[in-house]
């Protein structure tokens, strides 16, 4: 229970324990105040969680959500108004408005870098009370919204109690919700956004449709707590939902641990106790408040939630001992289980490319064929980096075409090229926090074979098949480079050989068409280079494309079938490792060194 | 005219706030959200000064220059040196600025203090308008500001150094400019100068807990339109933000003027993302 | 002969590099004052690297780098330029939006004069290089690459270094510039400067070099005089290209 991997995958049975307990609150004859600030905790933790899904989890700081709020509560309000009473429906008119104004203002914010979205956010809250003016017929401006009918359940009423049971179903079901969404491979993807944009469009993943999926399924909490909260006063005024309550919902939220499923609830809590149970310490709460936003900025980072876990895992570690050593048997690469690889051509045909006036690349041509290794050298400006960029999407060049398996692709952005086929791994190797070896590789599949939100939702039977290929494709990469033994333990404490070959093992995982390794070698010790080399054959071998894009002259003359030597942005010399070692201009400028002995192995 | 005057005025205020982020953003590369809680201290810090102990002007100015220097200061050693990840400053200096509401709400109250101007308070004629003097002298003190910046960053060495920092901090670094020292030094150097020009945006704005969360907003909104790191960006962007403002309430209605920004907020991030004074360059991954 | 003098910046096992990633291991050496000493290596060999670690922005992991009788262990990049180390990193670093002079203006930041004489001191690199003065007000990023590297290197001088680190000056500049700008390096040695030179073209370099030491994978695999070498280019080659690995 206990293994490394539960940091990413919430529990369920305590929650629900302490979910049930909350049902039967009631019972234990709670005064009024005491339930009224349960209650206002419950609609609270609903927000927080949406801010924890867009902001710990996508790593953008909006602070919509009170807007999403005041959108269901004015939803569900109006409803009851003109005589829609049933609580369900109201629930989901109310998170459909959630919804939308997340996507209207997330289509543009997200576009932004963060520093805007987090200001235009602040802005749309500012808003609100301007709009609910501008529409007063509807809304009764600044005096609120009065008149709302009690709620009912198919027709019948509910009551005080059976309200408060139907505010924590509601609640225990986002909760499940938002669990089954970060304990899933969309979990695991937004990790590595978190981590690296870069990265994540480099995977096949596209960053901005990510980060509005995560903004847009964020909305509907808090859409559902303004409807929640709707009924529970029978009356909507604007001033409760201004910019303190925005400030409320983000110290929660750090408070409890943004990057947290049950932080939530916890920050929610504390936060409405604390300001809100006596009203001496009302006129501090922005104090207290700002207190929490600074130290949880500076220090706490993982929040309450993260001291649990802290805890969670210290316990566990006691209990467990110090079993899990196991199985370190076959440390070096075994014969891999992969049968076949299915290479593809990746063909550049005059590819140009200038900043401003610097003519980075002027008419390179390159290819590289299934089943051998191709290596790009040249030295620092060459426009061999470049040159990968270009391929990967994230430059355009003036002219050329790019194409993997005659599918054309120059000028796609990054994220349809890795859909395509290309994989590549990095220089200095891009690993999320916090998850294993096995789910690292796994992320590399993410856009192979999608899931949809619903089937993440629901844990459809269509989601647990892939989920059991993830699973069955990370065994069998990991063997091949060699890494099974460790699968369970956290990526970011391997050392840098181990590293490497991890992202060589989740380019591996998408099945790609063309591998390209940037600087691969660099950092690694001899005994590591002859373990990524034999796994390099092993991979041509099996019929993989593979573009070595590389300083390290001795390793490509040793590994390379064809090496393309780059030289002030154009191929300087091409061929087999003998003919561009021979050749004079290649000493030259390249090896600076004007020589008439052949290289030695 | 007068609404044109008033709009200027407005504008220019905005466009303060959003010099003192462009100080911050220029020198670190990060945002001080406090910023207008900043000047709206300074503008509390004026009203003590000058209304209730009757101290002559230019020593408030002195006094809210410093005070508000002081407060940068601490905020810039709490919440902005010690966080590792240049992300949680968004949260911090909101931390921060949510602090300063609160105390400036504990210690003065909620309800709007007047300051009057030293210079006088009637309404004279100006161009076809009716303006208080405080509101063409805004104007002039903005428009200083941004030469005085001019010139600053291209005569002094300090100066020079700010605006190499700017470019390449490394490249700074080795020819021995000390970046963090510069860093804080902007940041309390901002402070000071929200803390002076306070003086002049009190008599506009009257001393009022909720100042600085609606200057925040609009000093970004003028930042963003003119473009991150724009002196003259934040001049244009302010003077927008302002004459639109006051237009907008004006002719459609009070509730409109913050919609209004907004629509023109949205689409100058259409038309141009980076801003109307700054170009856009390729990214290198 | 120069066994008996002090070396002005004398690097002993230094090891640096990014993180866990380790660049270059034991690197030793010494640079003289009025010597221009050059270390060479391919792409990747950890030249970069080793400057960076001794201008002060990569950690110095183990080792040590002292100039004069002040061991830099732990001062930061800023204050290594006040003591006399000025280094001019590759690929021109100049800042672009400032003006050729305001870049020099800025060069001399950290003397501790007044600016009268920040101002003849650029009136002196001026000397050195016309062509800067020529285009004084000419913002730098307009300039062609020769010129920003002449730039680069007079706003370095302008600190008044003892020690001057050159990061490959000859990258991606034709030849005639290349040649012009090693003799004013050559120049400046003969006026008593240390200049530590990173370089890939090695013939070039060995012209003016008074000792060698060539890196290949983090790790020094040949280190001389000039003087004590008949056969320093053919011994420089065997070091490039003997070096085995798998």
């Amino acid at each position: 229970m206990f293994n490394n991997s539960s940091a990413n995958r919430p529990l369920w049975l305590i929650p629900l324990a302490v979910g049930v307990l909350f049902l039967f609150l009631p019972l234990l004859g709670l005064d009024y105040g005491t339930s009224r600030q349960v209650q206002l905790s419950i609609i609270l933790a609903l927000v927080v969680s949406g801010m924890n899904l867009s902001l710990g989890y996508a790593g953008e700081l909006a602070l919509g959500q009170v807007a999403m709020y005041a959108a269901g509560a004015y939803a569900a309000g109006l409803l009851s108004i003109h005589g829609q009473t049933d609580l369900l429906i109201q629930l989901a008119a109310a998170g459909l408005s959630g919804l939308v104004v997340g996507v209207l203002t997330g289509v543009p914010g997200l576009r932004m870098g963060s520093w805007t979205l987090a200001m235009t956010s602040f802005f749309l809250v500012l808003l609100v009370p301007d709009i609910i003016s501008v529409f007063k017929e509807y809304t009764g401006g600044r005096n609120g919204l009065a008149g709302i009918n009690p709620p009912t359940v198919f027709g019948y009423d509910l009551g005080s109690t059976g309200y408060y049971v139907a505010m924590v179903l509601v609640t225990m079901a986002w909760f499940a919700a938002m669990r089954n969404i970060v304990a899933s491979r969309m979990g695991l993807a937004l990790r590595v956004l978190k981590k690296s944009p870069v990265l994540a469009s480099a995977m096949g993943i596209s960053v901005y449709r990510m980060k509005l999926m995560a903004y847009a399924l964020a909305a509907i909490p808090a859409g559902l707590a303004g409807a929640l909260f709707a009924n529970l006063d029978l009356y909507v005024s604007p001033e409760s939902i201004g910019f303190g309550f925005a400030v409320t919902v983000l110290a929660a939220s750090v408070l409890g641990g943004s990057m947290s499923v049950y932080g939530a609830i916890a920050g929610a809590g504390v936060l409405q106790f604390a300001l809100n149970y006596s009203s001496d310490l009302q006129q501090f709460s922005p104090l207290i408040a700002g207190v929490i936003l600074i130290v949880g900025g500076v220090a706490l980072t993982g929040g309450l939630a993260g001291m649990g876990e802290t805890t969670v895992r210290w316990l566990g570690a006691r209990l467990a001992g110090a079993g899990n050593d196991n199985a370190r048997a076959s440390a070096g690469a075994s014969a891999g289980t992969l049968d076949h690889i299915d290479g593809q051509p990746l063909i550049a045909n005059d590819v140009s490319k200038s900043f401003g006036g610097n003519q980075a690349l002027d008419g390179v041509s390159l290819q590289a064929m299934p089943g051998a290794i191709t290596a790009l050298i040249g030295p620092n400006g060459s426009g061999k980096t470049t040159l990968l960029n270009i391929i990967c999407g994230f430059y355009r060049g003036q002219s050329g075409e790019i194409s993997l398996g005659g599918k054309e692709m120059h000028g796609l952005a990054p994220d349809r090229v890795a859909r395509l086929g290309v994989s590549r791994t990095f220089q200095t190797p891009h690993i999320p926090d916090q998850l294993t070896v096995k789910e690292v590789v796994i992320t590399g599949r993410y856009t192979h074979e999608q899931a949809s939100i619903l089937g993440v939702l629901f844990r459809s039977p269509r989601y647990r098949r892939i989920v059991r290929n993830d699973e069955r494709d990370a065994k069998r990469v990991l063997e091949l480079v060699g890494l099974a033994h460790l699968e369970s333990v956290v990526a970011t404490s391997l050392p840098l050989g181990q590293r490497r070959l991890l992202e060589l093992a989740r380019c591996l995982i998408s099945n790609p068409g063309a591998i390209l390794l940037d600087e691969v070698a660099s950092g690694l010790d001899e005994n590591e280079i002859k373990v990524l080399s034999r796994i390099l054959r092993e991979l041509r071998d099996k019929g993989s494309t593979i573009v070595l894009v590389e300083h390290n002259f001795q390793l490509v003359t040793s590994l390379a079938d064809q090496i393309f030597v780059l030289a002030q942005g154009r191929v300087m010399s091409s061929g087999t490792p003998e003919h561009v070692r021979a050749d004079p201009k290649v000493k030259r400028e390249y090896l600076g060194v004007d020589t008439g002995n052949g290289d030695q192995e | 005219m007068t609404l044109v005057w008033g709009g200027l005025a407005l504008g220019a205020i905005y466009a303060l706030v959003a010099i003192g982020y462009n100080i911050v953003y220029l020198s670190a590369k990060t945002f001080n959200f406090a910023h207008a809680q900043l000047l709206m201290l300074g503008v509390f810090v004026t009203y003590t000064c000058l209304m209730e102990w009757r101290l002559p002007w230019l020593l408030v100015i002195v006094l809210a220059a410093a005070a508000v220097a002081v407060v940068a200061a601490i905020e810039n050693l709490v919440a902005v040196r010690p966080v590792k990840d240049v992300h949680n400053i968004l949260v911090t200096t909101l931390g921060a600025s949510t602090f300063l509401d609160g105390t400036v709400s504990l210690i003065w109250g909620n309800q709007p203090l007047a300051v009057s101007f030293p210079l006088g308070g009637n309404a004279i004629d100006l161009l076809g308008g009716r303006v208080y003097p405080i509101e063409p002298i805004l104007i002039l003190l903005v428009i200083v500001i941004v030469l005085a910046d001019f010139w600053i960053s291209r005569r002094f060495l300090v100066g020079l150094a700010l605006r190499a920092m700017s470019e390449d901090p490394e490249a700074a670094q080795l020819r021995g400019v000390n970046i963090r020292a510069m860093a804080f030094g902007a940041f309390v150097a901002a402070g000071a100068l929200a803390g002076a020009a306070a003086v002049f945006v009190g008599p506009k704005t009257f001393a009022v807990s909720t100042l600085g969360d609606s200057l925040a907003l609009k000093g970004f909104v003028a930042l963003a339109i003119g473009g991150f790191g724009s002196m003259p960006g934040a001049l244009v962007g302010g003077a927008a933000v302002g004459l639109v403002e006051i237009l907008a309430a004006r002719y459609l209605g009070g509730e409109y003027s913050n919609p209004m920004i907004f629509v023109m907020l949205l689409t100058v991030f259409i038309i141009r993302p980076a801003g109307l004074f700054v170009h856009s360059s390729e990214r290198t991954v | 002969m120069t066994k008996h003098r002090k070396p002005i910046l004398e690097v002993k096992n230094l090891t640096t590099g990014y993180g866990d990633l380790v660049v270059v291991r034991d690197l030793s050496f010494e640079v003289y004052p009025g010597e221009i000493t050059v270390l060479l290596g391919r792409n990747g060999a950890g030249k970069t690297s080793s400057l960076r670690a001794l201008g002060g922005l990569n950690p110095l992991l183990s080792g040590s780098i002292r100039l004069g009788d002040v061991d830099l262990g732990r001062v930061p990049a800023a204050a290594r330029v006040r003591m006399g180390l000025s280094y001019v990193q590759e690929g021109k670093r100049v800042f672009h939006k400032l003006s050729v002079e305001q870049n020099l203006l800025l060069g001399g930041y950290s003397l501790p004069v007044g600016r009268r004489q920040i101002e003849g001191e650029i009136e002196r690199i001026y000397g050195l290089f016309p062509i800067l003065k020529q285009k004084r007000h000419d913002k730098a990023g307009s300039m062609s690459g020769g010129q920003q590297q002449m730039l680069a290197i007079g706003q370095a001088l302008m600190a008044q270094p003892k020690v001057l680190l050159l990061d490959e000056p000859s990258g991606g500049l034709a030849p005639v510039i290349v040649n012009e700008v090693f003799r004013t390096v050559d120049q400046l040695k003969d006026e008593g400067l240390a200049v530590l030179l990173v370089e890939q073209a090695v013939e070039a370099s060995l012209e003016i070099a008074d000792s060698v030491t060539v890196l290949d994978v983090g790790h020094t695999v040949f280190s001389a005089r000039t003087e004590e070498r008949d056969d320093m280019l053919d011994a420089v080659k065997e070091a490039y290209m003997g070096h085995p690995t798998s």
